[in-house]
């Protein structure tokens, strides 16, 4: 590299990069060594005597899958994935659908009128009444134990809207009126023009929407009272927070597998579809948020 | 006059389908965001269930006061104003230290796997994050308890310890949103002009005073804008993390505003008190936004509306 650069690195250069590369090491390890342990926790055989550290060291062929076996044999646990899979897709479709017409409206500066939306759509975001008033709301509509409790209340979030319309904004214009001036409707130009060269925005969007929804524990917590419409968040929450065998009934019915693993395998399994969808998605997001952070 | 009408006309003419696109968005709109600012009025009723928001009695202040001058109010607002603040202290330099050294990593592959690790746990909901924890800090099975032992120690049950319970809470969060706040900082760097690089490097510069000198400096419009935006979200301490994490022992030092509104609008059916705990914030927050939107116009060259 030096030599390359014609410039010999001198001593203080070479600490600088030796420390550089030094503490990326320790926040690698640092990020690591939590999921890390985490893992090795849930694939930890009923038998095992040690601590926590020869745990983490345990030979892969020594793991035990019980914990695993357990819970995808357990009916509760395949409900609440079931309903949570059920909030996920229904959940990013419906926001979507009416995240994409307001993003597009607000992103036409020739429309009479756009200030004023762009207010109405402003103050909601700035001005945050909290819960109860919410609460009141949803109860009112009679969304009480229904899936879309979890997902209405935030199926258009304003940050993700602006996001979208900055998007939109970089779209050249002489793309829009060419199709404008040969008589498209303002939903061809939408669905033929605009969408088709949105992927990127669709997919970043979409992501925080999906993870949003699949991570939501509080408005399934709020609304959700019937066990059937359980959603993933939910059930976690009470295996975490049962101390022992005996205080959860759904934990005790697990069997054979030792609680802590129990309780380790469950996120794990909560956090594989994200976990798959992440590195296809990374790509995008990151080019998202920095559109969404450099323009607001 | 005329003209200009007819010309407003012809626009909106040839928008309807725009507006007509747009509406079932706009109803949810209104329905979601306004029907509950709407609602907020019952911060000035005595809310009762069965006579709705518009014919339970109007009391004035009287719900405010009662806040105001509860034994919590104090505790709660020095609660939710640490952890913002200290989360802001802890993670907005490490962020900082991150970006600056992914920025001049010269290993590709140290470099991509620091990011994509860095970046994951802001996806992962605090559900998931208090199983980590456990792993971790168990006073049974945690690691950090297992060290403790081995180095002769008594084990720390660290969530239920009210002196411990604020480092976890800071350091759990610096941990989760570290590598995801960097993502804004990594822009910025990559931004800056090479040039000023090798001009730096021609004069003879360190690797070091490039980094104090050129690096740091070429970001601090947008250390100062994200400062100044968290700084006008100062009320909301982060309900999830809290709210996964405490528990009775900790309440304390763990209990922040918007804990406190759940528990008492929710569980204890204080539907009115609570609205107007959640007003104070929300009229709060706004002023906050207002003037950190002012400031940011002010030091940096864009604002946030």
């Amino acid at each position: 590299m030096a030599h390359k650069r014609g410039i010999r690195l001198t001593r203080a250069d070479r600490i600088f990069h030796a420390s550089v590369n030094a503490s990326l090491l320790a926040i690698l390890a640092i990020l690591v060594v939590p999921i890390w342990s985490t893992i090795t926790l849930s694939f930890r055989p009923n038998d095992f005597i040690g601590s926590a550290l020869d745990g983490m060291l345990l030979a892969p062929w020594r793991w035990s899958t019980a914990a695993y076996e357990a819970l995808l044999g357990h009916r509760a646990f395949l409900t609440s994935v079931f309903n949570s899979f059920r909030i996920f897709c229904q959940g990013v479709a419906t926001a979507l659908f009416l995240t994409v017409p307001l993003a597009y409206m607000l992103s036409i500066k020739t429309l009479p009128g756009r200030k004023l939306l762009y207010g109405l759509v402003l103050v909601p975001y700035l001005f945050n009444v909290g819960l109860v008033p919410n609460y009141l709301l949803v109860t009112k509509l009679g969304l009480v134990n229904t899936l879309a409790a979890v997902y209405m209340p935030g199926a258009i979030s304003v940050y993700n809207t602006l996001i979208m319309k900055s998007f939109f904004e970089g779209i050249p214009e002489e793309l829009k009126e060419s199709a404008r001036i040969d008589g498209a409707s303002e939903l061809t130009v939408l669905l033929r023009i605009i969408l088709p060269l949105s992927k990127p925005i669709l997919l970043t969007i979409g992501l925080y929407y999906g993870v949003h929804f699949w991570n939501d524990f509080f408005n399934a917590m709020l609304y959700i009272n019937d066990n059937k419409l359980q959603p993933l968040p939910i059930l976690l929450r009470n295996i975490l927070l049962s101390s022992g065998m005996n205080e959860y009934v759904e934990v005790n019915a697990f069997g054979e597998a030792p609680i802590a693993a129990i309780k380790a395998a469950s996120v794990f399994l909560a956090a594989i579809p994200m976990l798959a969808a992440y590195p296809f998605i990374q790509k995008y997001f990151v080019k998202g948020t920095m559109l969404g952070s450099v323009k607001g | 006059m005329k003209a200009a009408t007819g010309e407003l006309k012809s626009r909106l003419a040839r928008h309807k389908s725009v507006y007509l696109l747009a509406s079932v968005s706009l109803a949810y709109f209104l329905l979601f965001k306004y029907v509950p600012i709407w609602n907020a009025q019952i911060a000035f009723r005595d809310f009762q269930a069965l006579d709705g928001v518009l014919r339970s009695p109007w009391v004035g202040l009287k719900n405010f006061s009662d806040f105001v001058n509860s034994y919590y109010f104090w505790e709660l607002i020095r609660n939710t104003v640490f952890y913002s603040v200290f989360k802001m202290l802890f993670s907005v330099p490490a962020a900082i230290f991150l970006s600056v050294a992914l920025y001049e990593c010269r290993i590709f592959v140290l470099r991509k796997s620091v990011q994509t690790l860095a970046y994951l746990p802001h996806f992962l909901s605090w559900v998931i994050m208090y199983a980590i924890l456990l792993a971790i800090l168990s006073p049974s099975n945690g690691i950090l308890n297992d060290i403790i032992k081995l180095l002769g120690g008594e084990p720390v049950p660290f969530l239920t310890d009210a002196k411990a319970f604020p480092w976890i809470v800071l350091l759990s969060d610096t941990w989760k949103e570290m590598g995801w706040s960097a993502i804004i900082f990594l822009a910025a760097l990559i931004g800056i002009d090479p040039s000023l690089f090798e001009a730096a490097t021609v004069e003879g510069a360190s690797a070091w005073q490039r980094v104090f000198k050129i690096t740091l400096p070429s970001i601090r419009p947008v250390i100062v804008m994200v400062v100044l935006l968290r700084l006008g979200t100062i009320l909301d301490a982060g309900f999830n993390q809290i709210f996964m994490l405490y528990s009775l022992p900790v309440y304390s030092v763990a209990d922040i505003i918007d804990t406190w509104i759940y528990r008492q609008g929710i569980l204890e059916f204080r539907f009115g008190l609570a609205t107007a705990v959640g007003l104070f914030k929300g009229v709060f927050g706004l002023a906050l936004i207002a003037i950190s939107n002012r400031l940011i116009r002010k030091y940096t060259d864009s604002g946030l509306y």
